[in-house]
């Protein structure tokens, strides 16, 4: 347990810096008071309105008091703020955007994974065969495009040629209806999933090639014990390490990632809600976006540290002794 | 011993074990042949690098395919293993043939739990039921003397000493009961306490259950008094074999006396030089052209840096050597005395 409040405590210190670091940044020349309350609310406005929104979110206080505030709403009331250009709460501005980044990275994580480790496991065991000599070119290759490059691609074949999918409509939730979900996120999942599932493959495929050279793995073999076996019971799971460790990472740069493809395919998601509203000076928007990116950064990144001691008993032991 | 059973059931016949490198062709087991019969053991002596380890793996045939280029013959029970496939050989691994490894720090999978690595081979290769193969697990645990077998199972490598691992790595061995073990420097990572008790243990299973054993060693203390013949290896060739007391007796190879020398006696004065062999055991790319340990060896005479010397029958019954100046003869002896001059 000394473990999991270490993690808290490590994840209240990052917390702490980004988003009290996105607040002064994105109030950076707007001291005098009164400003931070024009700025959000943009274009000309009374005195009176401004006077009145400052009051309302003490953003005439000084800078510790306002992140106490701001602190104080999401903690207590889950109150993010609001949105004084949109007219609605921040909470209600960003659900749908968080929820279409979500389905994007779970979807994008998961496919890269499905595809990546049976790819990897074999490349890994039939070395240097043309499937690996493949394998290694296309993940190179999906390495190597940008989605910049990848998204038009597809949807000039996939939507403007054989039009086997919409070009738009994000707003699909998978319980409204999930066959057009489905066709919703197919080409942005298989842009992102693509080049994650060739990091993964080049991370196995190199843990894999090291474990299948252990003693360990001798032994196997010398107890008579099948090549599927040894490949996925005792291979695999010693090599997981790296790609999981690169899950971490990738759900962060996803977020960012996602951005591109968003724009392609005309999804508004986490990327573009941040973008718009940094340009727009929508302050509260883009401190509760940085806080849950943050926070789903850190929680994603603790799960998988969890994991760590699911797959191998000598963390999980040397854990239970501090 | 049994008796009814005394032909050679393993025969290994100018095996030659090579690999493909950048730099070029590792002759790492070239032209070794010998043969064991049921329940006898032989230890199998060398430097590192002498092949030792690959001469035991090539004859499992448990070496990686790439680059791997293996002729000869190894004559199992009348049947030749040299160009079986690994899926044909699967049957023999663990089965007939059982190997124990030199770190059990490493050669245990680290993510597994005990009572399942034991359990593994039991499964597939007789076919028992879970639940049957963990009970026998325990049995086996209990047969290689680790206390509460029982909890052990469900630990991991991890939790236990090195010496408790080896004896799981034994027990994983005999769990199908095989008929020949290969130990490939069991004892070498152990400390020396464990090491008699985990030789013995070898022994004690070997003559229980009827096994032939080869035990490879670079310590020729630790086939001394644990096999019934010993083989000694340098270069990749085999340059002396005999029963274990003709060996001691008559050796007649200089690099077996060399080997025996560099083991620091009891009865040396304090402060004696431990006796070394100078220089490095031959590159095994272009190993030296006549015989391979004429570079380092002190008798050494031109003939031996020219032709390689054949394998030649010693006195004493089963005694081979490969040696044109062997120990003993008026040449080694001429040497001798020079060397003691100068």
């Amino acid at each position: 347990m000394r473990y999991l409040s270490q993690r808290l405590l490590q994840f209240s210190i990052v917390f702490f810096i980004v988003t009290f670091g996105v607040m002064v940044l994105m109030r950076l020349g707007l001291n005098a008071p009164g400003d931070p309350a024009r700025t959000m609310l943009g274009g000309t406005v009374s005195q009176e309105m401004i006077d009145q929104i400052s009051k309302q979110y003490h953003l005439n206080s000084n800078l510790i008091v306002q992140y106490w505030y701001w602190l104080k709403g999401i903690v207590w009331s889950q109150d993010f703020g609001y949105s004084v250009q949109q007219n609605i709460s921040v909470a209600t501005y960003m659900r749908p955007k968080i929820l279409v980044t979500f389905f994007l990275g779970i979807y994008a994580l998961t496919w890269g994974l499905i595809i990546a480790v049976p790819i990897a496991v074999y490349q890994a065991y039939k070395r240097d065969s043309n499937f690996d000599k493949a394998g290694n070119f296309f993940s190179f290759f999906f390495i190597s495009v940008p989605a910049l490059v990848f998204s038009p691609f597809i949807i000039y074949v996939f939507v403007m040629k054989l039009g086997w999918f919409p070009r738009i409509g994000e707003k699909i939730y998978p319980w409204d209806n999930f066959g057009e979900h489905f066709r919703n996120f197919f080409l942005p999942v298989v842009v992102l999933s693509l080049p994650t599932a060739a990091v993964f493959v080049r991370l196995l495929r190199a843990d894999m090639i090291a474990t299948l050279q252990s003693d360990f793995i001798t032994l196997a073999r010398a107890k008579g014990v099948s090549p599927q076996r040894t490949l996925w019971s005792h291979a695999l799971r010693n090599s997981l390490f790296s790609v999981l460790t690169s899950v971490g990472v990738q759900i962060g740069s996803l977020v960012g990632g996602a951005l591109v493809v968003e724009q392609y395919f005309n999804m508004k998601g986490m990327g573009f809600l941040l973008i718009s509203t940094i340009l727009s000076k929508d302050l509260f928007v883009v401190q509760s976006l940085s806080a849950i990116l943050v926070a789903s950064v850190v929680f994603a990144n603790l799960g998988i540290d969890l994991l760590y001691t699911v797959i191998d008993p000598r963390i999980r032991h040397a854990r239970a002794l501090v | 011993m049994s008796t009814e059973d005394n032909s050679a059931f393993l025969e290994v016949v100018n095996i030659k074990t090579h690999f493909e490198t950048p730099r070029g062709v590792v002759r790492a087991v070239d032209d070794v042949s010998f043969s064991l019969t049921r329940g006898r053991s032989l230890g199998i002596v060398g430097e590192s690098g002498s092949g030792k380890t690959i001469l035991v793996r090539s004859i499992m045939g448990l070496l990686p395919k790439r680059g791997t280029l293996r002729e000869g013959a190894v004559m199992y029970r009348g049947e030749n293993l040299i160009n079986k496939t690994p899926a044909e050989m699967r049957g023999t691994w663990g089965r007939e043939m059982a190997m124990i490894f030199q770190d059990p720090m490493t050669s245990l999978n680290p993510l597994m739990k005990v009572g399942k690595q034991i359990a593994e081979p039991l499964m597939s290769h007789l076919g028992m039921e879970k639940a049957t193969a963990w009970a026998t697990a325990e049995k086996l645990l209990h047969d290689v003397h680790i206390a509460e077998a029982q909890r052990r199972l469900s630990q991991y490598p991890h939790e236990l000493s090195g010496g408790m691992r080896q004896r799981v790595m034994i027990a994983i061995a005999l769990a199908c009961g095989p008929s020949i073990l290969f130990a490939d420097e069991p004892t070498t990572a152990l400390d020396v306490t464990v090491q008699a008790q985990i030789l013995e243990l070898i022994n004690e299973q070997r003559r229980q259950r009827n096994m032939s054993l080869l035990l490879v060693t670079h310590d020729l203390g630790v086939v001394a008094g644990n096999t019934d013949e010993i083989a000694v290896m340098y270069g990749g060739k085999l340059v002396e074999k005999a029963p274990t007391k003709t060996l001691f007796a008559e050796m007649k190879m200089p690099y077996t006396h060399a080997l025996l020398e560099s083991i620091p006696k009891l009865n040396h004065a304090a402060h004696t030089r431990l006796a070394t062999i100078s220089g490095r055991p031959p590159d095994l790319v272009h190993p030296p052209k006549g015989c391979r340990f004429a570079p380092r060896c002190h008798f050494a005479r031109d003939r031996c840096h020219s032709e390689e010397p054949p394998l030649t029958a010693g006195k004493s019954p089963d005694h081979v050597y490969a040696c044109f100046y062997p120990v003993g003869s008026a040449e080694y002896s001429e040497r001798k005395v020079e060397i003691s001059r100068s």
